[in-house]
Parts: structure tokens; C-alpha cells; sequence
């Protein structure tokens, strides 16, 4: 395929994802103006991004905008990297050892469905409110499914393909580098997203409960005072945006220099080899 | 009768002249998990350059006999030995082929191939120039940067089949190689291997449920009987290589060994009945 084409194709694609959600913003204007919404609990859309332009401008009393995304962005990207640093390498020991994993699995599966957000009171004993507390409780909300998708990319892979390696002199090492990490990538690359996503959520609320000046939890929860309607659902909006953009955009475009590309016929017929 | 006969009281074919050295000497080798006899009392002596096929019913021991003579599993009595020294580990100098291919989906043909010279340590050009001659040879010219999902399964076994011989073992292991393969390219890749046995003089085991697939490539066919499982016969197929499937002599040695193996598997299923 030509270049200019691809780049058409593509444009293509977001218009036609981008298309649903600009319709349901349009049928909401459309309430909130025919006055079937009521404006003080419902903003327009077109009064939310004036809030939003207003927000985000650089100077001036309200251009707090930047600062809050930029600070729970940071937050949620230091307890990632957390999760990342410590439940991938505890995913290779557990998913290569079957006693450990016995002896693993069922705290796993009591830590898995627990929300996160749960720890923040005891964390705020320990801590006090701040950026310590919020980035743990976010770090144990992306640990766990990091951990757990680690663990059984490196089960599934199986005994023969480190076989094949052990037969051509291959070391240890070689195992692990040509073997048990392309190996598990598909469910390292689910595992990140299920924790960046884990780990964006808990944000929310762990700010609204432990921040003490910025943050898009805490924007949120602060204009509850003012009962500025207008200025959460900016939040609210930036929130989705940033969780969309984070999924398809950087994870996104992950897959499809590694799994799309290795997997191109099945992705189509469905199963995997 | 008699053919098998001469043979079961010359298992190792000392009477024959000149014959080379062994490169694989089986002496009482025995696997077993936990209660499960997988193999039992498994002795024999394949020589240098020797094509030899193992047959026998399912869930006797084969693969698990060819796992251990890679080296993955250990025999927990008895002894296997290659170049007459006991087998401890895998190497280089045993490759093998299993029948699900096992290729690595994230390498593209050419980078599956050379996997082996690159665990060796060898500079990627020289890998790849090794490479190329088993891509040729083995007819996948064209297909060195595609990904394995994309290939038809007699191509993915002929990528697995280069990639066994590109590591240029002395032995070369293949379990049931064409069990996934229709008709018509079997038949394709079976000359093909042929061919490259020919070609590359290695000593050959391998692993089939097809008695024709053994009979047509193989100088000697083992027939292992049903567990525990020992060598029941040991035949020689005398005929010069390369073989025609429809030689009349390549026929009655097809139904010789048809005859011992459903003679084992009857006496299996009565053994089964009368527990
Ligand atoms: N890891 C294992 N643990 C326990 N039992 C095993 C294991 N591997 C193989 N076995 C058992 O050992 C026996 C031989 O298995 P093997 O796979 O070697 O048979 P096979 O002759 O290759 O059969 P097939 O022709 O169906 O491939 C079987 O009864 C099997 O259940
Ligand atoms: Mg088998």
C-alpha cells in the first residue's frame, strides 16, 4: 500500500471512531438546549468546553487545568512503572516455579478482585494525606494484574519451545531472552493495560480522598463546594480522554509493532497458534 | 517370520561387514513417571549415517524415548549413550523436530532458521549464509521474511525441519514429522527428507504411527510393543535408497511389519480386557 493511502485509511479509522461519540454529544446538546436536561446538573457540551478553554488557558485566576492532569498523570505513571518493576520480574519467578505458585496463587485470588482504593483509610493512617499514599494505593491496584497476566503468559508458553533453544546449547539466559519473554509479550501487553487502567481508575478516587492541592480527583471534588457542575465534568471528560488515549494510542500502537505483526493471519481467522 | 527371526538374534547386525561405528547405544534404558512405565528395557544400537524408524501404538514410549535421547528427560534406569558417552544434557549435536513444529511466531522464517548459529555465537551474516543453503533446500526460497502464521502447515514442518538442520547436528530426532500433513504434501516433504538424508549423511530416528511412512524411508523399522514397552522385532529393510512406494518388494515388507504390529496391538487390547 502506497503511503498516502495508509495515511487516508488511517485518518479514516478515527473519523469513524470518533463519529458515535461526537452523535451522542450532539443529541445531549440538543437536550440540555430544547430544556429536556436541566443546565444546573447537566452542562451543555458546549458550556463544558468553554469551562474547559477557560481552564486550560495559560494565564489568568482558573488556567489550573494543565497542573491537575499533569499531577495525576505523573502519579499514575510512577505507581505503573512501580507494578511494572516489581510484578513482572515476581511474574517470571512465580509463572517458572510451581511450588511458589501453589503457594501464591490463593493470595492472588483473594488480591485480585479487591479494589484498591479499600487501603486508602489505612494509608492515610500511615502516611497522612499526599502523593505517597495516592501512589500506593494506585501501585496496588496495577501489581496485582500485571503480576497475575505475567504469571500465565510465562505458564502458557510451555516446556517445548524452551526445548528447542536447550537443544541448540542454548543457556538459561538465552531461554529467557529468545524464549519466555517474546513468549508471554501478548500477556504482558494485556497485563500493562489492565494495570495502567487499574491503575488510572483507583487514581480518581484515591485523590479525591488523600490529595491536598491538585490532581483531577481532587479538581473534581473540590468544585462540589462551589457546586460548580461545569468544572467536574471537565474533570470528568479529561479523565476518559487521557484513560482512552493511554489505551489506544500508546498500547495501541505497542501491539502493532509485536503481536499484530507475529499474528497477522490469525488475528483474521481468529485462533492462535 | 524367519526375516525377523535372523534379526531379533542379531539385534545389532554384528555379522554385518564394515559396518559403521554406533552413534546411539541403548542399553536397558528405562523411563518411568512416578507409577507410569513409560519405556522399559529399551536396548539397541543405531550406527553412523543409519536411517532407523520407531513404530508402535500409541501411548507406548515413543516420544518420551526421543525426548530422552534429546536429553530433556532423564532415563531413570539404564543407560543411553551417544558416541558412547552417556546422554546428561541437550546439544547441539542432537536436533530435533517435533510433530506441532513448535516454531517461534515472533521470529519471521529466516530469523526461526538461524536461531541456532545465533545461540552458537555466530556473526548474523554467517548465520544467514547457513541458513539460505537449508531454505533453499529445503524449497522455502521466497518465504524468509514472512511470519510463521502466515504459512501452510507443510511449509511450518519444513521451517522446522531447516531450522533442526541448520544447527548441523550429527542426529537427527523427528517425531511422527508428517502427522499433520495431508496426502499430497507429505509425500512431498517425505522425498524431500529423503533426499536431504542423502545429501547430508546424518544418523536419523524418527517417529511414526505409519507403517508405510517407515517402511519407504527407513533401514531399520523398530516395532516397540505396547506398555511397558520393549523392542518387539527389529527389521531390516534391505532395499537401496532412494525407494519407489510401489516397489514390490517395499510391499511385502510393508505387511511383514503390519503383521508383527497388529499382532502386538491385539495382544495389547486382550491383555487390556483380561485385567
Ligand atoms: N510428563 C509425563 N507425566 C506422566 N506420564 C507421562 C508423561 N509423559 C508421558 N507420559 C505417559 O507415558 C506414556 C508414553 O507417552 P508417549 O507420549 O511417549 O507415548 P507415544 O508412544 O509417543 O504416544 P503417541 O503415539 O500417542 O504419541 C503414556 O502412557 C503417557 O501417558
Ligand atoms: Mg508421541
Amino acid at each position: 500500500m502506497p503511503i498516502g493511502f495508509q495515511i487516508l485509511d488511517r485518518a479514516l479509522r478515527v473519523i469513524r471512531f470518533l463519529l458515535p461519540i461526537l452523535g451522542l454529544l450532539l443529541v445531549w446538546e440538543l437536550a440540555v438546549r430544547t430544556g429536556l436536561a436541566q443546565a444546573g446538573i447537566l452542562p451543555a457540551p458546549s458550556t463544558i468546553l468553554a469551562r474547559a478553554v477557560e481552564l486550560l488557558g495559560l494565564t489568568g485566576e482558573r488556567a489550573v487545568l494543565f497542573g491537575h492532569i499533569l499531577a495525576s498523570l505523573r502519579r499514575a505513571l510512577v505507581a505503573f512503572a512501580l507494578a511494572v518493576a516489581v510484578g513482572v520480574p515476581l511474574g517470571f519467578l512465580l509463572g517458572l516455579s510451581e511450588e511458589a505458585q501453589l503457594w501464591v496463587s490463593p493470595i492472588l485470588s483473594l488480591m485480585l478482585p479487591l479494589p484498591a482504593v479499600a487501603w486508602t483509610p489505612i494509608l492515610l493512617v500511615l502516611f497522612g494525606p499526599g502523593d505517597l499514599t495516592i501512589v500506593i494505593v494506585c501501585f496496588l491496584g496495577a501489581v496485582f494484574p500485571v503480576l497475575y497476566s505475567t504469571m500465565q503468559g510465562v505458564r502458557a508458553c510451555g516446556r517445548q519451545p524452551v526445548w528447542v533453544v536447550r537443544s541448540m546449547g542454548g543457556s538459561g539466559l538465552d531461554v529467557l531472552r529468545r524464549v519466555l519473554i517474546p513468549s508471554s509479550l501478548p500477556a504482558l501487553i494485556t497485563g500493562f493495560k489492565l494495570g495502567m487502567a487499574h491503575s488510572w481508575r483507583t487514581l480518581v478516587a484515591a485523590e479525591m480522598l488523600a490529595a491536598l492541592t491538585s490532581g483531577l480527583g481532587y479538581m473534581i471534588f473540590a468544585a462540589r463546594s462551589y457546586m460548580d457542575v461545569s468544572t467536574m465534568f471537565v474533570g470528568v471528560v479529561c479523565l476518559a480522554a487521557i484513560g482512552m488515549l493511554i489505551e489506544h494510542v500508546l498500547f495501541g500502537t505497542l501491539e502493532h509493532v509485536t503481536i499484530h505483526r507475529w499474528y497477522a493471519r490469525d488475528a483474521q481467522t481468529g485462533g492462535r497458534q | 517370520m524367519s526375516n525377523v527371526e535372523k534379526i531379533l538374534s542379531d539385534p545389532v547386525g554384528e555379522t554385518a561387514t564394515l559396518a559403521p561405528k554406533p552413534k546411539i547405544t541403548a542399553e536397558g534404558a528405562g523411563i518411568r513417571f512416578g507409577s507410569i512405565v513409560a519405556v522399559e528395557d529399551f536396548t539397541t544400537v543405531i550406527r553412523e549415517r543409519e536411517f532407523v524408524s520407531i513404530i508402535g501404538p500409541s501411548g507406548c514410549g515413543k516420544s518420551t524415548l526421543l525426548y530422552a535421547i534429546a536429553g530433556f528427560l532423564k532415563t531413570t534406569s539404564g543407560v543411553l549413550k551417544v558416541d558412547g558417552k552417556p546422554i546428561v544434557k541437550p546439544g547441539p549435536d542432537r536436533g530435533i523436530v517435533f510433530q506441532e513444529f513448535v516454531l517461534f511466531p515472533w521470529r519471521t522464517v529466516l530469523r526461526n532458521i538461524t536461531l541456532g548459529p545465533e545461540i552458537a555465537g555466530l556473526p548474523r551474516a554467517e548465520a544467514e549464509e547457513r541458513a539460505r543453503k537449508w531454505i533453499r533446500l529445503t524449497g522455502l526460497g521466497g518465504f524468509e521474511n514472512a511470519y510463521p502464521a502466515t504459512l501452510s502447515g507443510g511449509m511450518k514442518q519444513r521451517v522446522a525441519i531447516a531450522r533442526a538442520l541448520t544447527c548441523e547436528p550429527d542426529i537427527l530426532l523427528l517425531d511422527e514429522p508428517f502427522g499433520a500433513l495431508d496426502v499430497q504434501t507429505k509425500n512431498y516433504v517425505m522425498k524431500d527428507l529423503q533426499d536431504l538424508w542423502i545429501a547430508a549423511s546424518k544418523t536419523i530416528l524418527m517417529v511414526t504411527h505409519s507403517v508405510q511412512e517407515a517402511t519407504l524411508m527407513a533401514d531399520r523399522v523398530l516395532i516397540l510393543g505396547a506398555r511397558p514397552s520393549r523392542i518387539v522385532a527389529d527389521v531390516r529393510i534391505d532395499l537401496p535408497h532412494p525407494r519407489d512406494p510401489l516397489d514390490q518388494r517395499l510391499g511385502r515388507y510393508r505387511q511383514e511389519v503390519t503383521e508383527i504390529l497388529s499382532a502386538e496391538v491385539d495382544r495389547a487390547m486382550k491383555g487390556e480386557r483380561g485385567q
